[in-house]
């Protein structure tokens, strides 16, 4: 079964992801539980989730974090499965997910429940629905903790509210170029939205990855959350592609063929330098510059020659090692 | 080093001053810091943001700080060291303290949006009289007069219901 990354990724926006923070009433936050807490509330939410009559239930299953590997661990990080800090601690921790990986539902992370849907390309409604049936069914039977002032309970007081975070993960090389994402972050930020680098320290990003996401979650509703989000989105897609056609032709084109021809011939590829080529080759895909097999394979081999998962698939056990296996996936690939 | 001014807490917030050639140096702890007006200093990340954010509603209660939430055990200053809750008890046993700085993260302090089927019924009708208004700019919007002229009529009636009760 295909995952996020192999579908649907070559546009603009290569993906969509969804999350909702909930909580169970009666019960301390992760931070402040105890061992028998946290087993007993994990498998109140596998119940309600996995043990019940539902057309969903049959695509999951639960995955013991703490008996699987830092790699296979970090691998999920790489895939967007999970966050970092889920990560790092396992201990006790499960996940639940579906066989594509579009569904995963962390417990344990910063709230009991962290309801998480992911896709390929721009899917806001599409991803919100499933996270919301998922809600809905486990408030089906357990109670979840909810005030009819401050809306869903959260430990974080920035998810207060509808506990919503929606996200589309946009590839922007020709905003990135002009400076205009960094004026576009003080100008998102106003409408309640936040606009970071992915793959990057700051600001910056090093394939032009960038990830906006709504910042606001309390006293509006999901709906305008996820419409604020849409429409700014679609004049991102269109400012981008309104600076692509300006674009001078021929250094576009050069920059484009360069970075395939080093991404065919390269025998040692560090993966900074693999994230820069892999952005003008996707670019050069969606401008119908270069013809790839496989639309959607920049993104693929750029999250499938991270560390960890190379580390995973590979069994690759130095950097060096890591650098020649990545140049020759993408040898192969783009041969 | 423990804060200079009181003496109880480790020191957190180095101040130094120049003010017309004369240097002062202050080693302060988070409270004490909030407390002399540093507080716009703790702006490193947001776990420092949401310090000081609650920072300041410690400063404006600090007789609450004694007081525990029955459910987690946590006070309000293990809340504003944190900034996270320690269960959602913790919303109610220190509302109206976390109030303002909830105010000034979010802009607003009224939930609109979904509601759990455990919610009472007075918050569900409320949940649904807002979602059929959002249906009803977006039909006007996109000029479905029909619609509209139906969701105005459920709007209407489950108003009145309301007055009614």
């Amino acid at each position: 079964m295909s995952k996020w990354y192999e579908s649907n990724t070559s546009g603009i926006v290569v993906s969509t992801r969804v999350r909702l923070a909930r909580n169970l009433e009666g019960i301390p936050f992760p931070g402040r539980m105890n061992e028998t807490q946290r087993t007993e509330t994990n498998k109140k939410i596998i119940d309600a989730i996995i043990n019940v009559p539902s057309t969903l239930s049959k695509e999951l299953k639960v995955v013991e974090m703490d008996t699987i590997s830092d790699a296979a661990a970090l691998a999920m990080v790489e895939r967007h499965v999970i966050s970092p800090s889920f990560a790092r601690n396992r201990k006790n921790r499960r996940l639940i997910l579906s066989d594509d990986e579009s569904i995963s539902i962390m417990l344990g992370e910063e709230d009991h429940i962290r309801i998480q849907v992911i896709k390929g390309g721009l899917q806001l409604s599409e991803t919100y629905e499933i996270a919301d049936k998922i809600d809905t069914l486990i408030s089906e039977s357990l109670t979840i903790a909810f005030d009819e002032q401050l809306g869903f309970l959260t430990e974080c007081p920035t998810n207060l509210g509808t506990g919503l975070r929606a996200s589309v993960m946009l590839h922007l090389p020709a905003l990135e170029s002009t400076g205009e994402v960094s004026q576009l972050a003080d100008a998102v930020s106003k409408i309640g939205l936040t606009i970071r680098g992915m793959y990057g320290e700051g600001s910056g990003s090093k394939a032009s990855l960038y990830q906006l996401s709504n910042q606001v979650t309390l006293g509006i509703s999901e709906r305008a959350a996820l419409d604020n989000l849409k429409s700014i989105t679609m004049q991102m897609i269109e400012r981008e592609q309104e600076i692509c056609k300006n674009l001078e032709k021929i250094s576009l084109e050069d920059s484009v063929f360069r970075s395939f021809g080093i991404l065919q011939n390269a025998r040692l590829l560090s993966s900074d330098e693999m994230m820069q080529y892999v952005s003008k080759i996707k670019l050069g895909e969606r401008l119908r510059i270069i013809k790839l097999k496989d639309e959607n394979m920049p993104i693929k081999l750029l999250i499938e020659t991270q560390p960890a998962m190379m580390a995973l698939n590979m069994q690759v056990q130095n950097a060096t090692e890591r650098d020649i296996e990545r140049a020759k996936i993408f040898r192969e690939q783009l041969a | 080093m423990m804060c200079e001014q009181c003496g109880k807490n480790p020191a957190t917030t180095h101040v130094h001053t120049v003010i017309n050639g004369v240097s002062i140096q202050k080693n302060l702890c988070t409270y004490c810091a909030v407390a002399d007006g540093y507080a716009g200093l703790h702006s490193g990340g947001l776990m420092n943001m949401l310090s000081t954010v609650f920072g300041e509603s410690l400063a404006a209660y600090p007789s609450s700080n004694e007081k525990r939430c029955n459910c987690c055990g946590a006070t309000f200053s293990d809340i504003v060291e944190s900034g996270r809750a320690g269960c959602a008890d913790c919303y109610k046993v220190f509302g109206p303290q976390l109030m303002s700085s909830l105010q000034r993260l979010h802009g607003k302090t009224k939930h609109v949006g979904k509601v759990p089927q455990s919610a009472s019924g007075k918050v569900q009708i409320a949940a649904c009289l807002q979602k059929l208004k959002e249906d009803l700019t977006l039909a006007v919007a996109n000029e479905e007069f029909e619609t509209a002229a139906k969701l105005r009529d459920q709007i209407k009636e489950i108003e009145a219901g309301e007055k009614h009760e």
